[in-house]
Formats: C-alpha cells, sequence, structure tokens
C-alpha cells in the first residue's frame, strides 16, 4: 500500500519534470494519457484498502522538506526583489524568522508523519479523475497559439502530485512546506504569459497566499508552546473541554485564504488572465479544495465552539455575498470564478458545522464540484480558443455556432444548482440538518445564509443559460468540429457527472458515508434505499431523481432534438416595428457599489474568527 | 391515492379556481364576469387553432413549462418532501425563463429577466416557511404535517403573514405582476406563445394554484377545517389585493421580499426555536 501512495505522489512530480525535460509532443500526450488509469488504480486501491494507514518516514526527509522550505522561501524573497513588491519580500523574511522559531522550537514526537484516511483517498481519486483529464486537454490546447506548452503540462502535471502530497501528510510542518509549494505552482502558472497583468496577478496571488502561510506559522508557534504536539492526528487527541483555540483560529485563517473567501477572492479572480486550463486545475480539483480538506481535518476539534458559529457565519456570508456579485459580471470566466467563492464558503460552512451529515454535505459538494467545474472551465476553454469567445454578450447566437458547447455548458450549469445533482443535494440536506440544529439559535442565520445564497446561484446560473441561447435565429445549427482530445474530456465529464447523478443515493450513503464516518467518528443519517435517498425522516425518491434527470436532459438537449413539423413559423412581435428592438439583460450593475461596504464587513468577519474564535483576547 | 387523483386532476382543478376567480373579481369591480367554465372554453378554442411558433425550441419550453409544473405538483401530492417539492418548482421557472429568452423579442426577453427576480424575492420566504412548517411539526413530511396535532398557524403568525405577502409573486397578481405587466411587456414570458403552445402555458399557470393553495393549506396542520377557511381566505384576499393595488416595479419587489418579508419570517422561527428550548 505504501508503494501505491508513494507513486501517487511521485509520479506526477516526475512525469512533470520528464514532460519540462524532454519537450516533446509524444512524451507529454503519453504520460498525460497514461496517468489517468495508474493515478485512477491507485487511488481506488488506496480507498478499498485497510485504512487509516500511518507510514513513519526517514529522518532525512524531514531535513529535505525543512531544506527545501528554505529554499521556496528564498525564492519567494528573490521574486519580491525581483518584482520590487516590498511586500513580498516583508512576508517571506517574516515567514523565514518564523519557520526558523518553529523549528527551534518543535520537540521530538514520534507520530506517523504521513497518515493516510479515507478522506485522503478520496481527495486522490478527486485528483485522478477530475485533475488528470485537465492534463489531457491543457496538451491540446496549449497548441492553440501559446508558448512552453511542455514546461506549462509539465507544472499542471506536477502540480497534481503536490496535491496528493499535501492531502496525506499529518504533520503540520510539512502541511506548510506544501501549502506554500501549492502558492508557488499557482503563482509560477497565473504568470505563465509572462505579460504585465499575469504578473500582476501572480504578485497578487502570492502576498495573499503568503499570509495563509504566515497564519499556519503562528498556529504551529502556538500549538508547540500551548499543547506540544503539532500533528493532525494527536490534535483530535487533545481535551476539548480546555484546550485554547488560538492555533486553530489561525489555521482557520490560512483555510478561508487558501479558499479565496471575501476579502481575499482577489487572487482566485485574478487566475483568470491565465490559459483557461489553469483555472480549471485551480478550481477543480486541486488548490481551492485545500481549505474545505483543512476546515474537515480540524472540524473533529473545532465543531460547536465560538470559533465554528464564526466560520459558519463568515462563510456563510461569503456564499450569499459571492453569488451576488457573480450577477454583475460579464466575463464567462469570472462569472464560474465568483461561484466558486461562493460554493467554496457552503462547503467550508458545512465542514465548520462539522455534525457527521454536515460532514457529508461538505465532501459531496467537493466531489460534485470538483466534476462541475472542471467541466465548465474546460467548455470556456473551447469557448476561448475555438469560437474567440470570453464575454458573455458574445455569447448570444452560441446555438448556432457551437450547439455542443453550448449543451454541455448547459449541463455544467444544471448540475450546479438543479434538483437532482450533487450540488443540489448537498443544498438541501445542510437546510434539512440546519433545521434539526434549530434548538440552538444561531441556526436560524445558517438556514436563512443557505436559502437565500443558493436562490442568487440559481438566479445567476439561469441568467447566464439565458443569455446564451437569447436571440438566435435557428437559421441552420452546425456542429463545428473539435480537437478528440476537448471531446473525450468533455464526454468523460459528462458520463461521470450522468453516473454519479443516477446511483447519486448509494454513492453518497456508501462513498461519502464512509468517508464522513471515518472524519467524525460516528455515523451520518443519511442511508440508500435501492436508488433513493433517506435523510434522517426525508426521501428523496428514485422516481423524483429520475423524473427531474429526465425533465432537465430534455430541456438541455431541446435546441437539438425538438423540432415540430407541420407548425408554421412566424416572427415575433415587435409592436408594428420594423427593426426589432434588441433587449440586454439585467447587468446588476448598482450590486457594485455596495462593495466596498460588504468587503468591510467581510474583513470584520474576518477579525472576529481570529480575534474572538481565536480566543485572542 | 388521494394525492394520485388531485395530481391528475390539478389542471381541471386550478381551471375551476380560475374561473371562480375571474368571476368575483368581475364581481369585485361590479362587473357580471364569464361564465365559471369560461377557462375550459378556452381551453377548446386554443386547441382548435392554427398551431404557430418562433421556432421549435421556444414552443417546447411551453411544453416543458407546463410538464415541469405538474411534474413538482406530483411531487408535492405524492412525495413525502416538502423541500423537494419546492426545490421542484425551480425547474419550471427554468423552462419558461429558458423560453422566454430564446426569442428575438424585448418583451419576452424582459418578462424573462423579471421572472428570475420573482425567483429571487419569494424563494427564500417560501424556504423559510418551509422550515418554519417543520420547526413546529417536527417533520418536512407532507403526512406528518397534515397529521399533526399541533395547528401551523398559531406558531407562526408572522410566516403566515410572510407567505399572503409572496402569493402574488408566485401568482404574478398585482401589485407584484411584474413578470406578466400586460400593459408594459404584454405578457411578458408568454407573449410569443400562441394556440396549443399557449394552452401549454395557460394550463401551467391554472397548476400553479393548486400548488400555492395547498401549501396554504399546510398552515392548518390537521385541522382540515381550519385550512379550508385559511385557502378560502387567502383566495379571496389575494383577489382582493389584486384588484384594489396598482403594479410596482421590480426593485420595489425586491424590497419588499428582503428587507420586511424574510426578517419577518426569521423573526418568527427565531420565536419559536427559543420557546422550543
Amino acid at each position: 500500500m505504501e508503494s501505491l501512495i508513494i507513486l501517487s505522489i511521485a509520479f506526477p512530480i516526475i512525469a512533470g519534470f520528464a514532460m519540462y525535460l524532454f519537450k516533446s509532443d509524444w512524451v507529454t500526450f503519453a504520460l498525460s494519457c497514461i496517468m489517468l488509469p495508474i493515478l485512477t488504480f491507485a487511488a481506488f486501491s488506496i480507498y478499498d484498502a485497510d485504512l487509516p494507514l500511518f507510514i513513519h518516514t526517514p529522518a532525512l526527509l524531514n531535513t529535505f522538506i525543512i531544506v527545501f522550505d528554505f529554499g521556496l522561501l528564498a525564492y519567494f524573497l528573490w521574486l519580491g526583489y525581483l518584482r520590487k513588491s516590498l511586500l513580498v519580500s516583508i512576508l517571506a523574511v517574516l515567514q523565514f524568522v518564523l519557520l526558523i522559531i518553529v523549528i527551534y522550537m518543535a520537540p521530538q514526537v514520534d507520530t506517523a508523519n504521513i497518515y493516510v484516511d479515507k478522506l485522503t483517498a478520496m481527495m486522490y481519486l478527486l485528483v485522478a479523475i477530475v485533475g488528470t483529464p485537465i492534463a489531457i486537454f491543457s496538451a491540446k490546447y496549449m497548441d492553440y497559439d501559446e508558448e512552453n506548452k511542455h514546461t506549462f503540462v509539465g507544472i499542471v502535471v506536477g502540480f497534481l502530485g503536490v496535491m496528493n502530497f499535501i492531502v496525506s501528510v499529518n504533520n503540520i510542518e510539512w502541511f506548510f512546506a506544501l501549502f506554500e509549494t501549492t502558492t508557488l505552482a499557482s503563482v509560477i502558472m497565473i504568470g505563465f504569459r509572462g505579460d504585465k497583468e499575469a504578473i500582476k496577478n501572480s504578485t497578487l496571488a502570492l502576498w495573499m497566499n503568503q499570509i495563509g502561510g504566515v497564519a499556519i506559522l503562528f498556529a504551529l508557534i502556538l500549538m508547540i508552546k500551548d499543547f506540544g504536539v503539532y500533528h493532525f492526528t494527536d490534535l483530535w487527541i487533545l481535551d476539548r473541554e480546555t484546550i485554547s483555540m488560538a492555533a486553530f483560529g489561525f489555521l482557520s485563517i490560512a483555510a478561508l485564504i487558501k479558499g479565496a473567501q471575501l476579502p481575499f477572492h482577489k487572487w482566485l479572480l485574478g487566475a483568470m488572465v491565465a490559459p483557461t486550463p489553469v483555472s480549471a486545475i485551480l478550481h477543480s480539483a486541486t488548490m481551492v479544495k485545500i481549505a474545505p480538506y483543512l476546515l474537515l481535518r480540524l472540524s473533529p476539534v473545532i465543531h460547536d465552539t465560538l470559533l465554528s458559529k464564526l466560520l459558519i457565519l463568515t462563510t456563510g456570508f461569503v456564499f450569499v455575498v459571492a453569488a451576488v456579485f457573480a450577477l454583475t459580471q460579464d466575463n464567462f470566466k469570472r462569472i464560474l470564478a465568483y461561484s466558486t467563492i461562493s460554493l467554496l464558503g457552503l462547503m467550508m460552512l458545512a465542514a465548520s458545522v462539522g455534525t457527521p451529515t454536515a460532514v457529508s454535505v461538505s465532501i459531496m459538494l467537493i466531489i460534485f464540484h470538483g466534476f462541475a467545474k472542471g467541466f465548465l472551465f474546460i467548455q470556456a476553454g473551447v469557448l476561448e480558443k475555438i469560437f474567440k469567445i470570453k464575454y458573455l454578450k458574445d455569447m448570444g447566437q452560441l446555438l448556432e455556432i457551437a450547439p455542443l458547447t453550448l449543451m454541455f455548458i448547459f449541463f455544467g450549469f444544471l448540475n450546479m444548482t438543479f434538483i437532482p445533482f450533487g450540488s443540489f443535494v448537498g443544498k438541501w440536506i445542510m437546510i434539512e440538518e440546519a433545521s434539526g440544529l434549530l434548538s440552538q439559535g444561531s441556526s436560524v442565520l445558517l438556514i436563512a445564509l443557505v436559502a437565500i445564497g443558493g436562490v442568487f446561484l440559481s438566479v445567476l446560473y439561469i441568467k447566464v443559460l439565458g443569455i446564451s441561447i437569447k436571440h438566435h435565429r435557428f437559421s441552420e445549427i452546425k456542429i463545428a468540429p473539435q480537437p478528440k482530445s476537448f471531446l473525450f474530456v468533455a464526454i468523460w465529464y459528462y458520463l461521470w457527472l450522468m453516473a454519479i447523478t443516477i446511483f447519486i443515493a448509494p454513492f453518497i450513503a456508501n462513498f461519502v458515508g464512509s468517508i464522513s464516518l471515518a472524519v467524525t467518528g460516528s455515523p451520518d443519517k443519511i442511508h440508500a434505499d435501492g436508488l433513493s435517498l433517506i435523510v434522517g425522516n426525508s426521501t428523496l425518491y428514485f422516481w423524483q431523481i429520475l423524473g427531474a434527470l429526465t425533465l432537465l436532459l430534455f430541456i438541455h438537449i431541446a435546441p437539438l432534438v425538438f423540432k415540430f413539423k407541420n407548425v408554421d413559423q412566424m416572427h415575433p412581435y415587435n409592436c408594428g416595428e420594423v427593426t426589432p428592438r434588441e433587449a440586454e439583460s439585467y447587468d446588476f450593475n448598482f450590486i457594485g457599489r455596495y462593495e466596498n461596504r460588504l468587503n468591510m464587513i467581510a474583513i470584520t468577519l474576518f477579525l472576529f474568527v481570529l480575534v474572538l474564535g481565536g480566543q485572542l483576547l | 391515492m388521494i394525492g394520485i387523483l388531485l395530481t391528475l386532476f390539478s389542471p381541471i382543478i386550478g381551471g375551476f379556481i380560475y374561473g371562480f376567480e375571474r368571476i368575483v373579481k368581475a364581481r369585485m369591480q361590479s362587473r357580471q364576469g364569464p361564465p365559471l367554465l369560461q377557462p375550459f372554453y378556452d381551453f377548446v378554442k386554443l386547441m382548435n387553432k392554427r398551431p404557430m411558433m418562433v421556432h421549435s425550441f421556444h414552443a417546447s419550453m411551453g411544453i416543458m413549462y407546463f410538464i415541469s409544473t405538474w411534474f413538482a405538483m406530483a411531487v408535492l401530492m405524492m412525495g413525502n418532501d416538502l423541500l423537494i417539492a419546492i426545490f421542484f418548482h425551480v425547474i419550471s421557472v427554468l423552462a419558461l425563463a429558458m423560453g422566454a429568452f430564446s426569442v428575438r423579442s424585448a418583451y419576452s426577453i424582459i418578462g424573462a429577466m423579471r421572472e428570475l427576480i420573482h425567483l429571487a424575492s419569494y424563494e427564500p420566504v417560501v424556504i423559510l416557511m418551509v422550515v418554519a412548517l417543520y420547526l413546529v411539526t417536527g417533520s418536512f413530511d407532507i403526512a406528518v404535517i397534515l397529521t399533526s396535532d399541533v395547528v401551523p398557524l398559531y406558531s407562526l403568525p408572522l410566516v403566515f403573514i410572510t407567505f399572503l405577502g409572496v402569493i402574488p409573486m408566485l401568482l404574478h397578481k398585482s401589485p407584484f405582476d411584474i413578470a406578466e405587466a400586460h400593459q408594459e411587456i404584454c405578457g411578458g414570458p408568454d407573449i410569443e406563445y400562441s394556440g396549443p403552445f399557449y394552452e401549454a402555458v395557460y394550463t401551467a399557470r391554472w397548476i400553479e394554484y393548486v400548488y400555492v393553495y395547498f401549501l396554504v393549506f399546510l398552515f392548518g396542520g390537521s385541522n382540515y377545517f381550519l385550512g379550508a377557511v385559511l385557502v378560502i381566505f387567502t383566495f379571496f384576499f389575494i383577489n382582493a389585493v389584486d384588484n384594489s393595488t396598482a403594479r410596482l416595479d421590480y426593485k420595489k419587489m425586491l424590497k419588499f421580499a428582503w428587507f420586511i418579508l424574510i426578517p419577518l419570517s426569521i423573526l418568527n422561527i427565531f420565536f419559536v426555536a427559543l420557546g422550543g428550548n
């Protein structure tokens, strides 16, 4: 089993280096294709094995990681000097100092440094099934007037390995090192095109994530000082009644920053200047998913504390506000980015609630959101490269020029909010679970936030879909040819989404349920009766799942299949005018006026999490 | 069994409600009004018309709107979870909005956008209503709500009032008939439908009547008499308001829903939650 874990971590990293060194189309394509079955097989085997698993590592590795860490910080310092960013340099120096303190203070503990449980195996599966196809996609994508193809695919693939590593570490010091490695990878990828804006945005991503790194280091110092331990598994066995929350407050801040929650959302928005596969990989399987993952790791300790309540408030606020901001956007990738921020809020909210059912919700949202967002960003890349469309306002004629892409986008959006798809089921269970908690007053706000945010997301998705089929004449629909690897990746996601939606009940009850059991230690309230989903006393019957799925499938393929013969076609009513008036959709620009105020609230909530939740007062 | 029957006959029941509503409205305006069966005469007339459409996708969305509304009705009657039934309603909004967006008509597109504003206004209130019902009766199960000993209305007066405020948005009644707005945008999403396709949209609206009034009925709990009284009261109240108010604009609707109705529901839920502890 150890060898499979090492394979999952090391193979993508080595493959990435190989792509970088060989710079041959054949090697890049073959390696990215062969990675899909290998990683998937390894992840499935690990999931099936006897978990959890502790792996002791040689002391040499520890030394190597510390050296690597200092190297990384030196590189950040150099980047700060190179880009004339004082902030980056200061943060790098601060991290340098804090890291030395941590290493000086850290006691010898013989807890294993690698800890693989079901949650880790789930993340492996996500990386393999959702992340690897993006590498295949980007190998073809970079052929369209982009440079340094092999370096790019190499970094994408290597990133998958780093992601696999970060979810398997137990030692928080290592977690910090890998946290900063993912920062490095995202900085390189965001700045990949090397123009002025790319450099600017990557610097932004760098310093924001560095603050997260500083927070982890503070947490480490507090942890070592207060409890004398710095491993996740050691934290869980502490006495919850008496421990100080300060360290967890800092770790939560790191999670919030990595999850691009307001007011630190700008770095994820800035990521859209990079080639689209970067967004796809950051949003779906890696990077931002570290945030809910970290909170899930902490949830056994922090649930039912003031910290978790404040986290619920903060993330719930982001869930609503990011969805509202998304309504004002015109750039397709920006809309997707805002909706990711919003849904990350929901995932972290569920993780902070921390009951077994809420943890299941968080996990299922991670999975379904990963699939849907990967899918949507792939389609955004196709739109950009083949059809040269980046903005919502250009998407009006989409059905005539890109019917297949429109159908895929339609399906992706349906997945994000409508019954019976996973994101909906998550939202539904969350509302029911929160209703069950109502006797503790704070849950009223929780329900209100979940209900309101969900409605805004529905409005957003219907609006975007409406605009993309707006105003077309249905003169002739032609299917433009697409490269095979684009189609393969799209159909891969489509079939997976379809399969897990039809079998959603057993999937959630067995697969997600077992992970939640491993995280929280007690079973959740979700069961499957055949293909019907039972949550507590409520049931989502299979006929309902199937009915909703059939309705939505009809709606999303209707433009392609429905043809009424023998019905006369008429022009729409234009009030007698010869040239029809064009109506635009609402742009909701007035919301922009409140942006500063909402950001201020977000900052206040951040401080509350840290100061009140962490009991720093 | 009764659920299946109600679902199957919901278009007919809704047609009768609509016919009766037209009479009531006419009498409120001192007119005679059409016969009770007028909606069904319209039905026959519309079905016999020459079918015309803007394009196939638009026409098919009209039919999908009808089917998905009916399916949402079936879920409400035969499924057990109220929240699921509420979310099924969003699918029918999707179908209606998709159809309305797809034609090259300013009225239709404005109507579709306004339909979304409607959704943003009423949906949170309705979800909070369901949560409140759960809080009082201890279940999301419609059968349990209808047999529970407590009468939800007595604990949830504010929630009932907010729901009364939301019904005009759900059923497109004045002062919140913003998406249809006949004098302004000629019916909004409905405008491009004609003949049998309009009939589909028209019948879907009847089903929505049954859907909404059934939600009102739930406030009576196991006291069916009270439930029936509530439905009748609501019916007359909504029509009186419809007759006596002018249309507001969408910003006023949003503000009304967000700054009055939602806080009121939250307040009520909050008090019930505190009392139960």
